[in-house]
């Protein structure tokens, strides 16, 4: 009886021994490790935000240097161009949210304020943050503001208080 | 059954338990390296090939900026894509629903690597594709802002990796993790062989020694070797068969000092009895003419010193064979002869049916041959009954003889102890007329006579018609060496 338990002892064992060897070698599948954060690089042209299936979306036209903030306002509101309706892009920035004004930044660059030419009190809310977000990313861009800068909107019928283009 | 038990027998036997606990031992402590050491060696393996290739990716990701359109379009990702591509790394850029065009690459990318690169971080993950070992890597492209913040672009890349030059290194070590367990395994088998060898080989001379100094040999001894317990052993079996020779001679010499008493008292005796015969001698012839009990009397004294006399005689022929003094004097006699004589001498001519076939020559010696004989026939006369028959028959090189009586025979229990001295075959009869050692007489003189190192014998038994049976048997021509060679 010793014998045989000593040989089933034996055998259980080597099993135990080998077995995860035998199992483990190779290359075995490994969950998500996460690195550090996305490298990034510059863009040339212009940034616009539009919507896409319902949330804020950058989109880049090529332009050349130093494209104003107004001008990026007047880009944003003549809407989406033929390439970007086609992936899917709209905005519900109405035709006539023109600036009127130049846009104005604070000393510290942390509030920048337009006057538009059209109504400002019933533009959405998503309209407002695209209004907001592109005109922040103009200004960062054109060296007159600072990202999250709070942004005053002023129209013939009011102002707006001022806003941040919300973190996504 | 018993076949199993000396099967599990040998199973827990000293070198196939040495043999086992050798190779689990070497078992688990290769098993343990072995696999700790090409654990490790893959963790490292695959995480240098891991970072070295996030690091190359990324580094190419400055060659796609700056971003000049997003959305791109298809052409745009498209060379995007062959931008960053390599040798060992295929790439595919997504952007939100687009997907670079005529990659061969099917969809490997996991939902959690994509929510992890979509939340704007370098993110991995190694997979098996089509059975081999790939590493997804996962990014964003980010746009920098002139103050030092980013925005996420929206555009994914996705790098899948080969690792098959990993694999084949890793599977290199596991070889070699292999090769080094069976080769220390076979390593583990011979050291324990060798420490078994070392073991078992004293054990065994132990064994021989034991099984020498049982046969008798007292003078076996162990060479010592070392100081372990096995030595120890050694050395106390060699202390009690030193021991053991020690009082065995002892006993020896008792027992010799014991029969060199009697052999000295038998001589001694000799002298006296011989004034004693001759002082009875002339008694017997005068006991007729004595009255009444004196007549009686001196025929006493003249039995008892005749008895007295064949007893020393006796004492004295066996203090001989014990002493291994005892000679054959060989001589050319004709047995049938030499018998007739015996018997005739002794008177017992017309008592006894002998069948003597003539002309059975042999070379022993006669004095003896005449000493087992008269033993023999007297002997039949004394305990059991007429009519003795005797019988000679010849072989080429023994005859026998048979002395055949015709009483109750021997009993059962007698038989293995008539040829012991002074056996008293009836415990009644105390006081026996012969000596009580004529039968072992007879039994060493046949004995000292050999022939092809086979030694002439006499044995008792029972005749199926009942009566004892005596057959002597010796060899024609004796060795004349004739050494005592009985003790």
């Amino acid at each position: 009886m010793t014998g045989r338990n000593a040989a089933r002892a034996l055998l259980a064992g080597v099993l135990v021994l080998v077995a995860p060897l035998a199992a483990g070698c190779g290359i075995q599948p490994s969950e998500v490790i996460t690195g550090s954060p996305a490298r990034g690089g510059p863009s040339e042209g212009v940034g616009l935000y539009l919507i896409r299936n319902g949330t804020l979306t950058l989109v880049v036209r090529p332009a050349e240097e130093g494209v104003p903030p107004a001008e990026a306002l007047r880009l944003l509101a003549a809407g989406p161009d033929a390439h970007e309706q086609d992936e899917g892009f709209t905005s519900e920035v109405p035709a006539d949210a023109l600036p009127a004004s130049g846009v104005a930044a604070s000393a510290d660059r942390s509030r920048l304020s337009v006057t538009l030419s059209g109504p400002v009190t019933t533009l959405s809310a998503t309209a407002v943050d695209q209004i907001v977000c592109t005109l922040d990313g103009a200004a960062v861009a054109a060296g007159s503001g600072q990202r999250f800068a709070a942004v005053t909107l002023s129209g013939p019928d009011g102002d707006l208080k001022p806003r941040f283009c919300p973190r996504y | 059954m018993k076949r199993w038990r000396w099967a599990v027998g040998r199973a827990s036997g000293l070198r196939v338990r040495l043999l086992l606990a050798f190779t689990l031992l070497g078992l688990t402590t290769t098993a343990v390296v072995a696999s700790g050491s090409y654990f490790q060696a893959r963790r490292v393996i695959l995480q240098q090939a891991q970072d070295a290739a996030v690091v190359s990716l990324t580094d190419q990701l400055s060659k796609v900026y700056p971003l000049r359109r997003l959305p791109p379009t298809q052409d745009e990702l498209d060379s995007m894509a062959a931008i960053l591509s390599d040798r060992d790394s295929s790439v595919v850029l997504h952007y939100h629903g687009m997907r670079t065009r005529g990659s061969q690459l099917p969809e490997p990318f996991t939902p959690e690597l994509r929510e992890v690169v979509r939340g704007g971080k370098v993110a991995w993950q190694r997979v098996s594709l089509k059975g081999q070992p790939v590493l997804l890597i996962g990014t964003q492209l980010m746009i920098d802002e002139p103050d030092g913040t980013s925005r996420p672009s929206g555009l994914e890349v996705y790098a899948v990796h080969s690792l098959i030059p990993e694999k084949q290194s890793i599977d290199q070590l596991a070889t070699l993790a292999w090769m080094t367990g069976g080769l220390s395994l076979g390593l583990a088998v011979l050291l324990a062989l060798l420490a078994a060898a070392g073991v078992l080989r004293p054990v065994r001379e132990l064994g021989r020694a034991a099984h020498r100094l049982g046969q008798g040999d007292l003078r076996t001894r162990l060479v010592v070797r070392g100081t372990d317990e096995l030595a120890d052993v050694a050395r106390t079996f060699n202390n009690t068969a030193q021991t053991l020779e020690r009082q065995v001679g002892e006993l020896r010499r008792m027992e010799s000092d014991a029969r060199r008493f009697v052999a000295d008292v038998s001589h001694e005796l000799r002298t006296p009895l011989a004034a004693m015969t001759a002082v009875t001698d002339v008694l017997d012839e005068e006991a007729d003419g004595l009255p009444g009990d004196a007549g009686r009397a001196a025929r006493l004294v003249s039995q008892e010193t005749q008895n007295l006399v064949r007893l020393v005689d006796d004492l004295i022929e066996v203090s001989r064979f014990d002493s291994g003094t005892a000679r054959l004097a060989l001589d050319d006699v004709d047995v049938a002869a030499a018998v007739t004589a015996t018997l005739r001498v002794r008177g017992w001519a017309d008592q006894v049916r002998a069948e003597l076939p003539p002309d059975v020559m042999a070379r022993l010696d006669p004095r003896r041959l005449d000493v087992i004989v008269a033993n023999l026939v007297g002997n039949a006369f004394r305990h059991g009954a007429v009519p003795v028959s005797l019988r000679l028959h010849a072989e080429p090189d023994w005859f026998t003889i048979e002395v055949t009586d015709q009483g109750p025979g021997l009993e059962p229990e007698v038989l293995p102890h008539v040829f012991e001295r002074f056996y008293k075959a009836d415990t009644a009869r105390t006081r026996s007329e012969g000596s009580g050692l004529g039968l072992a007489v007879a039994w060493e003189n046949a004995r000292l006579h050999r022939y092809a190192g086979q030694p002439g014998s006499l044995v008792a038994g029972n005749a199926p018609a009942g009566g004892a049976v005596f057959r002597l048997r010796l060899p024609r021509v004796a060795d004349p060496a004739g050494d005592g060679g009985v003790r």
